[in-house]
């Protein structure tokens, strides 16, 4: 079992610090035993104090080489307020170099916390702590044996994945199927929504009539920047047959759509009789006849 | 005063400026709209390509008071307001300039050279382009009539001054002028005497038929009876705010970051123009509404010399500003 094991030492009421200057003190450390070659073993050390005393902080142990088995990696301490006093958490993590041929007991040596209270210093003695190394190496030294002395640990075995990378590839093809779409509606595909644009605007001003005149128009319009890869007025439309010949044929009806739209948006008042909207639909028509056939 | 009568003359008046300026009827149809809209017009281009000339000629067919300045370094305000000289009894005199000389029948001031001059010069006729009126000898002159046409080559930096913001915003527009890429022109221009001799080209010109003092309330009844739509307005509000804000019209442009490359669009004085001159083009063209045709025909030359580009890209204005002005103009939609 690796479970940790607390050692509570407190230490009510101590004898040579001055009246109530330590309120309370705990060290906390994990098991005293099955301890290797290079394990690390941390130490809290919890320090309450009256609001007038002051903990010595130069005083405290400094990282570095304790004995010539014994290294303390780090040493960090913290201060908080509590009601009417302080409170010090101490963080002390050893590493232990010994190679012990058997087992053996060892102690960290204990220290004095320096505690300062109206220009007097006092102190609270840290505890040593006694816990027990193991050898790293087999107990018996087998001589029949010709295999491996040392060997390292078994390699764990794998856990099959194989579902978890079926899953991870089918959402990765949905969600790269879902932003292909996002990014058709938003038209980022502009050659493929190009060869379909008057497709849209057929299913769009199919149901439209005479009242609708305007939205027939920007629908037709709409339709004609998109294939035009930009805003297509009338000046333009010579260039825009000559970079796209197979609308050549419809020269006339484009010219009268253009006229007509420039009439209709910023002419006067233009009197819209059916034949117009049959003409535009016509039109919208034969655009989606060529488009199908260019494809 | 009927606008088809005028239109009539209008277009013979280009028709003959045409005959004495070959090869360039753009710059000249863009002359005329700055005429009838009543605007400053500041020409650039190279060296001889006849920018003095049509100037000269356009001048000479308006009629009117007519006055040329040379722009020079050392030319002070004061010297196109009066200049003092002693006469041939040897007493001092102060006479009228260049500005004052012919009182408020100044119809044209053709400022050659333009950007030879020094900023305090430019300074002068901030006041006389915008108001038409000067303050010289503790008193007000008016020039109900003036424009003033400007020009400046692009050869040359050395010993230039750059025209203020403010002196660029009153013209309206700014027209780059080129060499004619038709063989055939080139041929009459290098072959044909008659093109040798500018002042006998010009003395040539017929009458136009048209009053100067009669263009202003021509002008106003012309804004008047052409029509604009809401969708034209839209248009342009919409050209407006592209001009500001390239990036949010889906403007780009090679090597540029674009919400860093304007540090500010077109002046209301200069839309204000645009439209004006867009009217006049409709009018030119027989419609008595505007199209956005009209309005994108005006739109580089009315525009490129007011939007100013941030000191980052400042440097790349000749190749970034048409590519700008293109890109506008292909990223609003009308309808």
């Amino acid at each position: 079992m690796k479970i940790l094991l607390l050692f509570f030492l407190v230490l009510a009421g101590c004898s040579n610090t001055e009246h109530g200057a330590v309120r309370a003190f705990t060290v906390h450390t994990p098991r005293p035993f099955g301890y290797v070659l290079g394990d690390e073993i941390p130490q809290q050390i919890i320090l309450e104090t009256a609001s007038d005393v002051a903990l010595q902080t130069g005083a405290l142990p400094i990282k570095g080489t304790i004995n010539r088995w014994l290294e303390l990696k780090q040493a960090t301490w913290e201060k908080t307020e509590i009601p009417d006093g302080w409170r010090y958490v101490i963080d002390l993590n050893y590493q232990v170099f010994y190679v012990p041929l058997e087992v053996k007991m060892l102690k960290i040596p204990g220290f004095a916390l320096q505690l300062s209270q109206q220009g007097k210093i006092s102190s609270q003695p840290v505890p040593d702590w006694a816990f027990t190394v193991a050898p790293l190496r087999e107990l018996a030294v087998r001589k029949d044996d010709n295999g491996e002395y040392m060997r390292p640990d078994a390699e764990p075995h794998q856990i099959a994945s194989t579902n978890a990378q079926i899953a991870f590839g089918l959402s990765a093809s949905l969600a790269l199927a879902i932003a292909g779409y996002l990014a058709y509606l938003y038209g980022y595909f502009p050659i493929l929504n190009r060869s379909n644009v008057f497709k849209q605007a057929l299913r769009k001003i199919s149901r439209l009539s005479k009242g609708d005149i305007g939205q027939i128009l920007a629908a037709v319009h709409y339709a004609f920047n998109q294939l035009n890869g930009k805003p297509l007025f009338q000046v333009q439309v010579a260039d825009f047959l000559s970079r796209h010949p197979e609308y050549a044929a419809l020269k006339v009806q484009l010219e009268w759509f253009f006229a007509y739209s420039n009439r209709y948006h910023f002419g006067h008042s233009l009197v819209v009789i059916d034949d117009d909207v049959v003409r535009l639909k016509n039109l919208c028509q034969h655009c989606r006849a060529i488009e199908r056939g260019s494809r | 005063m009927q606008l088809t009568d005028w239109l009539h003359k209008a277009l013979q008046f280009e028709k003959h400026i045409n005959q004495v300026v070959i090869g360039q009827q753009d710059v000249v149809r863009l002359m005329l709209i700055t005429v009838f809209a009543r605007g400053h017009v500041l020409l650039e281009g190279n060296v001889g390509v006849g920018k003095t000339t049509l100037l000269r000629a356009v001048a000479h067919g308006l009629g009117g008071g007519y006055q040329r300045i040379e722009g020079t370094i050392d030319l002070m305000p004061s010297d196109l307001i009066y200049y003092t000289y002693l006469d041939k009894d040897g007493k001092p005199r102060v006479d009228p300039g260049p500005l004052l000389h012919h009182g408020e029948h100044l119809a044209t001031f053709f400022f050659n050279e333009i950007n030879r001059a020094r900023p305090q010069v430019h300074s002068l006729l901030l006041r006389a382009m915008a108001e038409r009126s000067i303050a010289a000898f503790n008193q007000d002159y008016l020039f109900p009539h003036l424009q003033v046409f400007a020009d400046r080559n692009r050869v040359e930096k050395e010993e230039t001054f750059e025209l203020p913001a403010a002196a660029k915003d009153r013209f309206m527009m700014e027209i780059n002028i080129d060499v004619p890429s038709s063989d055939s022109v080139l041929d009459e221009l290098m072959f044909n005497p008659r093109f040798h001799d500018t002042d006998q080209l010009i003395s040539q010109l017929p009458d136009s038929g048209m009053e100067y003092t009669q263009l202003n309330g021509f002008a106003e009844k012309l804004q008047q009876n052409i029509q604009i739509s809401a969708k034209l307005k839209q248009y342009a509000l919409s050209l407006w705010r592209a001009t500001q804000k390239p990036q949010d019209f889906g403007v780009t442009l090679s090597d540029v970051v674009m919400p860093q490359l304007m540090l500010s669009g077109a002046s209301p004085r200069g839309m204000s123009y645009l439209i004006r001159a867009a009217k006049v083009r409709a009018w030119l063209h027989s419609r008595d509404y505007v199209l956005p045709e009209d309005v994108q025909a005006v739109f580089a030359p009315c525009m490129g010399h007011r939007l100013f580009l941030s000191p980052l890209y400042a440097y790349r204005h000749e190749q970034l500003l048409p590519a700008l002005l293109t890109g506008l103009l292909s990223a609003v939609a009308a309808p």
